[in-house]
């Protein structure tokens, strides 16, 4: 791809100058004439009965203006996808502390506060189960809905991957192993919390400014509640702050919220959580439970995978169906086998609930098999990185799930770089020789990972993007993709840029919303840059091809007889054409200059029941090495470098690109070393950042990155994916460190000081106090 | 109660209840959203801003408190020209800002280093900023854009020093 422009090389974030200088509105910060404060009312219990829910109490509270339950909604507003279990305000049963049960919208927030307060709430106490191994237990209490399919109400469902027989190919392998691992409950901790704003419209509708990843999954759950068409509802995504998958499911019962409020007091409403509100109250990253047995022949091939594990979604499903299936494709790791199976169960409990997050699935299996890799390694008295080499995908490979690898594979080279930039072999060999009674050892670790890019075999997989000049020549776009922090819109920008051949600051991308673009299906499965890409691509394709017309007709010459030097056309006499003056003959030639761009992802299948198909179109692939410091004495590690190598197929942002690689990289050190938030019987433990630590700058080492461009030949100039992926192999990488350092294995996250001291944790008593209290709280 | 004091250099009166702290004073009575609100425990530096010249968490400040003093927030921080000043340029040039939520206190905890120290090290960037969380950059292009800062500043005021 010869002399491109503004593709590939450094730009400026098209959003970053009003967020450097303070004037960034997020929904937090809008504020409209006239506008109510809302706040719910949350389930202090982990599951309950509700036997009396009187809000007239609330009413009767002053500046409390309206109060809204499930009553107030059609079909007791139910909603979920792909399960329907979900309520935008709970129906009968709450199943998790801190589930909305009413939502009260009044002149002040305190006033809301007085409202909820006074509403009568009468909870029954339910028998709960928070522990996923005894969710099918035939005596367990019912979480999940009813089934007529003879399954337990508690079983979500199961997620395979066949090929062959590795019970028996086992028993043929020179070496084997089998190991348990174990993952727990990650926050997204994005620092703008949950928040929607909702305005009535003269005409009976509602718009909503939601903090969210998808205005058209809200659009659509509003109608279905509100029992309005869509011309009446309209949801935008004003700036969000941060989202990491978190903003789904919770904030879209907020928006069922503040939207029925909004039309019963015909007045503006928003919500914003305090963050005790937010954790308590939001989906986290589910718990996993792995058992991995491999099997390897003496010269380092490795030949067999049996892979089961149990994933707990909490409460309701959300995401979790999704989440397990990409789990099991990943779970057996970049690698050849002869016979490798997935087996992953998921199931309800009354611990919070999952649902997306960064990785999906591919960040719990990957810790569990990048150790198990590293653990046969060992076994087989391999250098790890050697061992990776040897067993893992290359172009012309077939995958465990049947799929011909027939372009882009680049993790041999990702392993490669990585494993010099690193000085790996120097490192591993001279922390060999650390002295056995020293107190702080070093150790050195590597991960790879390979990742579907997309949605995979979910479900039609496309995006639209449109593009107009208007009369002042000023170029917009819309996707129906968001920008929630990532630097899509910069993507989008230099893309059409590229292709337009016109400067970047030409170009404004809206923000989305559902009455200008166009639904692409979810913002989710790091998707954005290829499907929103490269449906920009084609909008803007099909939009130079009305202009290389107006072009060739001003020039008086064939179309292919003009080229461009800058923004200018030039023709036959050589003489430069200014594209304004292009694009004003293209209008008096009566040329349409605004054009629509689809693009629909190539085909791929799975068969759920055989455990085979092609689940992915692409994958991303990538290794990670960590260095460690750890000191014995009191358990703390410190992780001293990070090197990190990514097969993105091309870069398009590079500073997006590599913010992207590094806050992948903070998000997995945090999973690896500290983030847990666990809950004890239905509580959650850390409901602010005073006992949920994420990393800090202190926390965080320097990090070398670098990219692979092994080009994806349907990716717009050769781009996959980076924002999930950059996350997934930190935490395993620095596990394999902590053991290369001490020679003790801790197979479960996170490595905190207790599991690093003395290999096991310390019993903690939880209270409901705290998170009762913080319900009710300003 | 009647409180005085300098917001964003211009002197200020306002009557407030005096058990606000200055983060609700900033948002809700002067309507300065720059400044967020993301914990309200003091810990995590969103609703940073710089009271007599030194980064303080506004959520744990008393409204009261200010009287008399020098607060600044990100909309006092900026060029002559109201355009955004060195230190925010290298943010945006380096690529330091994401989902920006954290922005705001990140341009003033770097201010209120480089106001005491001219050349930095890394670490020290890193320690300057440790009561700022960041979600999204792994604080990478953040400490960068502190640090190119820092040495075009001092080299602004030290031209002699330069090295060719």
């Amino acid at each position: 791809m010869a002399n491109l422009k503004y593709v590939g090389h450094p730009a400026q974030r098209v959003d970053a100058l009003d967020k450097v200088m303070g004037k960034t509105k997020y929904v937090g910060d809008m504020s409209i004439p006239g506008m109510l404060y809302a706040r719910s009312l949350r389930s202090e219990l982990p599951h309950a009965r509700i036997v009396k829910l009187d809000v007239s109490p609330a009413l009767k509270v002053p500046g409390v203006v309206a109060v809204v339950t499930s009553d107030d909604f059609m079909n007791h507003s139910n909603f979920g996808f792909p399960i329907s279990d979900m309520y935008m305000l709970a129906y009968e049963k709450v199943r998790y502390v801190g589930e909305g049960i009413a939502s009260v919208a009044a002149e002040t927030p305190e006033a809301a506060l007085e409202g909820v307060k006074a509403i009568i709430c009468e909870l029954e106490p339910l028998p709960a189960v928070f522990d996923m191994a005894h969710a099918l237990d035939p005596d367990a209490p019912q979480i999940g809905p009813n089934r007529t399919d003879g399954n337990h109400p508690n079983y979500i469902g199961h997620y395979p991957v066949y090929k062959g027989n590795p019970t028996e190919k086992l028993q043929e392998c020179d070496v084997t192993i089998e190991q348990k691992y174990e993952t727990v409950m990650q926050e997204h901790a994005y620092l703008e919390t949950e928040g929607g704003l909702a305005i009535p419209t003269p005409e009976g509708g509602v718009v909503v400014y939601l903090s969210c990843q998808s205005p058209f999954i809200p659009r659509n759950d509003l109608c279905k509640v509100l029992g309005l068409s869509a011309d009446r509802v309209r949801v935008i995504v004003p700036p969000v702050g941060g989202s990491f998958g978190g903003k789904d499911d919770l904030n879209y019962q907020t928006a069922g919220q503040v939207a029925a409020l909004a039309l019963k007091a015909k007045r503006p409403v928003r919500m914003t959580f305090s963050r005790e509100e937010s954790i308590i109250a939001s989906y986290k990253r589910g718990s996993m439970r792995m058992n991995i047995k491999l099997g390897a022949d003496q010269d380092g091939t490795l030949r067999a995978c049996e892979f089961r594990s149990l994933y707990d979604s909490g409460a309701y499903s959300s995401q979790s169906p999704f989440t397990s299936w990409r789990a099991s494709i990943h779970a057996m790791g970049a690698y050849r086998y002869e016979d490798c199976t997935v087996d992953i169960d998921t199931v309800y409990t009354n611990t919070g609930y999952a649902g997306a997050y960064r990785g999906f699935g591919n960040t719990e299996v990957c810790s569990g098999i990048e150790q198990a890799i590293d653990e046969m390694a060992d076994a087989l008295k391999m250098d790890p990185m050697d061992f990776r080499l040897k067993n893992c995908l290359k172009v012309g490979d077939v995958t465990p799930h049947g799929q011909l690898l027939s372009e882009s594979v680049g993790l041999t080279d990702c392993i490669l770089k990585v494993r010099k930039m690193s000085d790996w072999d120097r490192k591993r060999k001279e922390f060999a020789s650390q002295s056995p009674s020293a107190e702080k050892r070093r150790g050195i670790g590597v991960a790879a990972l390979f990742h579907g890019t997309s949605l995979g075999a979910e479900g039609l997989d496309e995006a639209t993007a449109t593009i107009e000049i208007h009369s002042d020549n000023q170029v917009t776009l819309t996707s129906g993709l968001t920008d929630y922090g990532t630097g899509a819109r910069t993507v989008y920008t230099l893309i059409a840029a590229e292709i337009l051949g016109i400067k970047p600051e030409r170009i404004l991308v809206h923000n989305p919303d559902t009455n200008t673009a166009k639904d692409s299906g979810p913002t989710v499965a790091s998707r954005t840059t290829i499907l929103a890409g490269n449906s920009v691509r084609v909008a803007a394709q099909n939009l130079i091809q009305n202009l290389d017309w107006a072009a060739a007709d001003f020039l008086k010459c064939d179309v292919y007889q003009v080229h461009r030097v800058g923004e200018d056309y030039i023709g036959p006499s050589e003489e430069p054409v200014s594209w304004d003056i292009i694009v004003k003959h293209a209008r008096e030639m009566g040329l349409v200059l605004s054009a629509f761009g689809r693009w629909t992802a190539p085909e791929i299948h799975w068969d759920e029941e055989k455990g085979t198909g092609i689940p992915y179109f692409a994958y991303h692939f990538g290794a990670q090495v960590a260095e460690v410091e750890v000191d014995l004495k009191t358990g703390h590690t410190d992780v001293v470098n990070i090197w990190a190598v990514h097969d993105i197929g091309k870069v398009i942002f590079p500073q997006g690109a590599y913010g992207q690689l590094y806050g992948g990289i903070s998000h997995g050190l945090g999973y690896g070393l500290y983030e847990d938030l666990d809950y004890q019987n239905g509580y959650a433990q850390s409901i602010n950042f005073d006992t949920y630590l994420i990393p800090t700058s202190m926390d965080m080492p320097e990090i070398k990155g670098g990219f692979v461009e092994a080009a994806f030949s349907a990716g717009p100039f050769g781009a996959k994916n980076i924002a999930e992926p950059s996350m997934v192999p930190t935490a395993p990488a620095i596990l394999n460190a902590i053991a290369n350092a001490t020679g003790r294995r801790i197979r479960k996250l996170p490595a905190n000081l207790e599991r690093v001291m003395l290999g096991k944790e310390l019993t903690k008593k939880g209270s409901p106090f705290s998170c009762k209290v913080a319900l009710k709280i300003t | 109660m009647l409180i005085n004091f300098n917001l964003n250099h211009k002197p200020v009166s306002v009557d407030a209840p005096a058990d606000i702290t200055l983060l609700a004073l900033l948002r809700d009575r002067f309507k300065l959203t720059g400044t967020k609100e993301a914990c309200e425990v003091g810990e995590c530096g969103a609703c940073s801003v710089l009271l007599d010249g030194e980064l303080v968490n506004s959520c744990l400040v008393a409204a009261p408190s200010v009287m008399g003093r020098n607060v600044v927030t990100i909309e006092g921080i900026h060029a002559e020209d109201g355009g955004p000043n060195d230190l925010q340029r290298n943010f945006i040039e380096k690529g330091a800002v994401q989902c920006g939520f954290c922005i705001p206190g990140m341009v003033l905890a770097g201010e209120a280093l480089l106001s005491i120290k001219s050349d930095p090290s890394r670490l020290e960037i890193r320690e300057a900023l440790a009561g700022n969380l960041c979600r999204c950059t792994g604080y990478m292009q953040i400490v960068d854009a502190i640090e190119t800062t820092a040495k075009a500043r001092a080299e602004k005021h030290h031209p002699e020093k330069r090295e060719d």
